[in-house]
């Protein structure tokens, strides 16, 4: 086990000749442009113009893909949990049959969809005033930060509970059914003893969600008015506007720190885990 | 599955038996009128922008102070559909290049998964990085130089060109989901069957994989997901030759074209869903499973 | 035998790319509208009149990042040194003059026989380039203050009366920043132009890099303003809360408007106004990509489109847009009904005298980047 296997390494290998052949090699094209300055030599100054004219906008990407991410674990937990444990067969039912749905509609698509949805004149204010629930002075849009947090959620819940959903299926029923006959409540089991089977496929499907959030152009530019915005939307309006390809794509590079950070910090966790396992 | 857990039910309410059965009656309507109310929450924030959709396809006028449309009609459907809009052609070509896409990435991720997951490999977590990160850069900036390479090797404007490009992409999902799937196989089972004297690759192929394959296919729905919703690539290495209905999607949603973009966005609901149904039905039931763990 | 047929189907699917006979294909940029005009009644046309020639057409999204995307489609071929497979293309006015200054265009309008239809001044300069010779106008749009008369009875008629209504009627103007579009930009120029110095100066040049520092006052003023407003989600989020009757007035284009209120997105009673000093609009135009195989058929294309008859048809009557060649070149092509439809907000001396251009390129970066720091930051 010590020695590297060669086998392993010829098994990836196809697999990273297209990474490299169809993203790495033109990736070097963007950093090349990234850190260097118009006349040649290399420097920072790019990201120092990045920093000081998009520090807000770095912080609020940051804000929204981490809270994003929060709620959608939350949410994946509880539907999952309920779609597992649940005990009332109808309701379990339903719930699998409605859940997955907006995984079929593109990112595009469900900023149009919030952006009449979620507005103040929009389709859920006028249900409620409709419904009686809100007076119609009551009302105010949610097409801000929240707008931005409400369809990344409403987008990626069912993406992490398909996956998680898979997993609890899968584990022992056993070990649910002993707890449960120990008089555990549902939550304790689904806390306790569901969880940290699954722990791992949650961690893999929430890293995916905020990569993948990070890069999502259209829901920022379409729910949210643009002060302050998320990085895609300044790397847009830096090459759009401006030509400006450098300072976009220093952005970009700050965008990938991030994604690296994160998926470095499950990696260690994991490895950590199999160590200790 | 829902045997046991009517049998479960059944002792706990034998165990809270003390209770008056009246008691016990009303318990149980307000728990379900509970479980009602949730749902119905539930599926107003679900399907209440999805009634968006459907309300703007066949919304002919809807403006203020209207809280519903003005007036209903099919006359955006006919321009989806006119014989000039190529709408079907375009959807077409996009399945098309979507199911080469799911046999791409999955042909050059289940061997990397499973390296990844089950052999010895230097520098292990910076690949697990490396294969990550076409999701989280600005694609543009990427598929700019792509184009160029393309263009010297006369790949653009092919399907080839196209589905190769969103292939790459679609690894993300692929190699990651793959690796967890293969790392979640047990592998007391591999050891007995190399026992009774099966070769590694039998025991890949009659063992590993059928294990790994709930999360395989997982991973198959979200890399034909994403394909089919792609739009950035397919412009700058297929089109002009190469359209996709992606495409004429974008340009209608970002200009505000609400009628347009609604009714293409259902059109592609329609292979997203079916293609779901056939690898469900592959997998029996309700176990796309075995993601991780 | 299945395995035959699927193999058969495989392969013409992969053929299917292969190019017909005589394809002229079209790129523009713009909203969908664009692309099934060329689709739906250019396209056709010009196919009448060359039998065997196919016009296809693509899309590239609105704004000028489609335009944006052309550009560097075209820049692409040219780095690999490969023939181009745009043989038109629509494009904004910042990218006509990028592609000039990167020679990725052909001159063709000199030997074009409706070449001599135009005289403005945007036909030959985009935004302080010279581009004349390599591009004709499509169309020309403005930007103007579009306004809900049922809550609005006396829209403002400058830019201080509007600064004066905001402040009486908080979030009840929207517009959409700079990031989201060109008719928050075109706002955001209108205002530096009515309060932030010499017009003319930023229309025309010579660019003198410390003018922007003269913008302070009237920056500090638009962040005030912007307090008492709300910032749209781009072009199509200012029409768009205005059909739902959120804000009451916000900046928009002109042909976006008129597509709108065709669609049913927009009250029908709903008005423009080009308020004084001015606010900037910018051509469509058409251009012929240096690399193009089709030369001559491009420029037949672009011939038709750009004669009286079709400019009269197709772009007035269809669109409501105001044409790209000079008006008086449609006079006797088009009934007075559909003259008076087109000028029936903006009159023509409205439109003479407050219709501007965008500033020259340097300028127009100053503003952007100036607002980003001083504005939204």
């Amino acid at each position: 086990m010590a020695k590297p296997s060669l086998l392993g390494l010829l098994l990836v290998a196809p697999a990273l000749a297209m990474i490299g052949a169809l993203f790495l090699y033109p990736l070097g094209f963007s950093l090349a442009a990234a850190f260097t300055e118009p006349g040649g030599g290399l420097s920072l100054m790019h990201f120092q113009k990045a920093y000081e004219l998009y520090s807000t906008d770095i912080l609020f990407t940051l804000f929204i893909v981490v809270v994003s991410t929060l709620l959608t674990a939350l949410f994946s937990i509880a539907i999952a949990g309920i779609l597992t444990l649940g005990e009332t067969p109808w309701l379990v039912a339903a719930l699998r049959a409605l859940y997955r749905w907006p995984l079929f509609i593109p990112f595009i698509v469900a900023a149009q969809c919030m952006r009449t949805f979620l507005a103040k004149n929009g389709l859920m204010n006028n249900s409620f005033v409709a419904l009686g629930l809100m007076e119609p002075l009551q009302a105010t849009s949610l097409l801000d930060w929240r707008g931005i947090i409400i369809t990344f959620v409403w987008k990626q819940v069912p993406f992490v509970t398909l996956m998680l959903a898979g997993a609890m299926a899968s584990i022992d029923r056993a070990t649910i059914e002993a707890g449960r006959n120990l008089g555990a409540s549902r939550i304790r089991v689904l806390l306790e003893l569901v969880l940290p089977q699954v722990g791992q496929t949650l961690l893999v499907g929430l890293v995916l969600s905020f990569v993948t959030m990070l890069s999502v152009l259209s829901v920022p530019m379409m729910v949210a008015g643009s002060q302050p915005t998320m990085l895609t939307v300044d790397m847009a309006f830096r090459i759009n506007s401006y030509g400006d390809y450098a300072t976009a794509n220093a952005l970009g590079v700050i965008s990938y720190a991030i994604a690296g950070t994160v998926a470095w910090i499950y990696l260690r966790h994991s490895v950590k885990r199999e160590v200790q396992a | 599955m829902s045997g046991k857990v009517q049998a479960s039910s059944a002792l706990a309410l034998a165990g809270s038996g003390a209770r008056p059965d009246t008691e016990g009656r009303i318990w149980a309507f307000g728990s379900t009128i509970l479980k009602v109310a949730g749902l119905a929450a539930f599926a107003f924030l679900l399907f209440g922008p999805l009634a968006n959709l459907v309300l703007w396809s066949v919304a002919e006028r809807w403006y203020t102070p209207f809280k519903l449309p003005v007036s209903y009609g099919l006359r955006y459907w006919e321009v989806v559909f006119r014989p000039t809009g190529d709408a079907m052609t375009s959807l077409m070509t996009s399945v098309g290049i979507a199911c080469l896409t799911v046999l791409v990435a999955l042909a050059v991720s289940i061997p990397a998964g499973y390296a990844l997951a089950r052999l010895k490999l230097p520098w292990r977590t910076a690949l697990m990085i490396l294969f990550l990160l076409p999701q989280a850069f600005p694609s543009v900036a990427i598929y700019i130089n792509v184009a160029r390479v393309f263009y010297s090797i006369g790949l653009t404007g092919t399907i080839t060109g196209v589905v190769l490009v969103h292939a790459a992409h679609g690894l993300v999902y692929s190699v990651w989901i793959a690796a967890a799937a293969f790392a979640a196989v047990d592998r007391d089972l591999e050891l007995a069957a190399r026992n009774i004297g099966a070769s590694p690759l039998r025991t890949f192929f009659t063992v590993t994989l059928p294990l790994a394959a709930p999360g395989i296919m997982a991973s198959a729905i979200f890399v034909f997901l994403e394909s089919l919703d792609e739009f950035t690539g397919t412009f700058f290495v297929g089109v002009p030759q190469v359209t996709t209905l992606p495409l004429l999607l974008y340009n209608a949603s970002m200009g505000g074209n609400y009628q347009i973009a609604s009714i293409t966005a259902l059109i592609l609901l329609v292979p997203s869903v079916v293609f779901m149904l056939v690898i469900e039905r592959f997998l029996k039931a309700d176990v796309l499973s075995k993601v991780g763990q | 035998m299945r395995r035959s047929l699927l193999a058969a189907g495989l392969a013409a699917f992969f053929l299917s790319s292969a190019a017909s006979a005589q394809t002229l294909n079209v790129a523009t940029a713009g909203d969908q509208n664009m692309v099934d005009y060329i689709k739906d009644y250019l396209g056709p046309l010009f196919e009448k009149s060359h039998p065997g020639v196919k016009v296809v057409a693509v899309g590239t999204g609105p704004g000028d990042g489609g335009s944006q995307k052309i550009f560097e489609k075209l820049d692409a071929q040219k780095q690999a040194a490969s023939a181009s497979d745009f043989d038109v293309v629509v494009i904004h006015q910042k990218a006509a003059g990028t592609m000039v200054q990167g020679d990725l265009l052909k001159k063709y309008r000199d030997v074009l026989p409706t070449g001599k239809l135009v005289t403005r001044d945007t036909a030959t300069n985009s935004l302080g380039t010279d581009v004349s010779g390599y591009v004709m106008p499509m169309f020309h749009s403005q930007t103007a203050i579009a306004y809900n008369p049922d809550l609005i009875k006396n829209p403002p008629n400058n830019y201080a009366e509007l600064r004066e209504w905001v402040k009486k009627n908080p979030k009840q103007f929207g517009y959409n920043g700079i990031k989201g579009g060109m008719s928050g930009v075109a706002f955001v120029t209108g205002w530096i132009s009515a309060f932030g110095g010499d017009p003319a100066k930023l229309e025309k040049g010579p660019y003198d890099a410390a003018t922007k520092a003269t913008w302070d006052k009237a920056m500090a003023d638009l962040k005030e303003f912007n307090q008492n407003v709300v910032i749209t989600p781009g072009n199509a989020g200012t029409l768009d809360m205005l059909n739902r009757g959120e804000i009451a007035m916000g900046p928009v284009w002109v042909d976006m408007f008129y597509t709108w209120k065709a669609d049913g997105k927009l009250p029908p009673n709903m008005r423009l106004k080009l308020v004084s000093p001015g606010m900037p609009g910018q051509p469509m135009y058409y251009a012929i990509p240096a690399k193009t195989a089709q030369e001559k058929l491009a420029a037949e294309f672009i011939a038709l489109a750009t004669s009286p008859d079709v400019q009269a048809e197709g772009i007035v009557k269809r669109f409501n847009w105001y044409p790209g060649i000079d008006a008086k070149n449609l006079e006797g092509k088009l009934d007075q009904a559909a003259w008076n439809q087109l000028f029936a907000d903006i009159p023509p001396d409205t439109l003479a005298a407050n219709g501007k251009p965008f500033p020259i390129g340097p300028y127009f970066n100053d503003i952007l980047e100036t607002y980003e720091k001083k504005v939204a930051n």
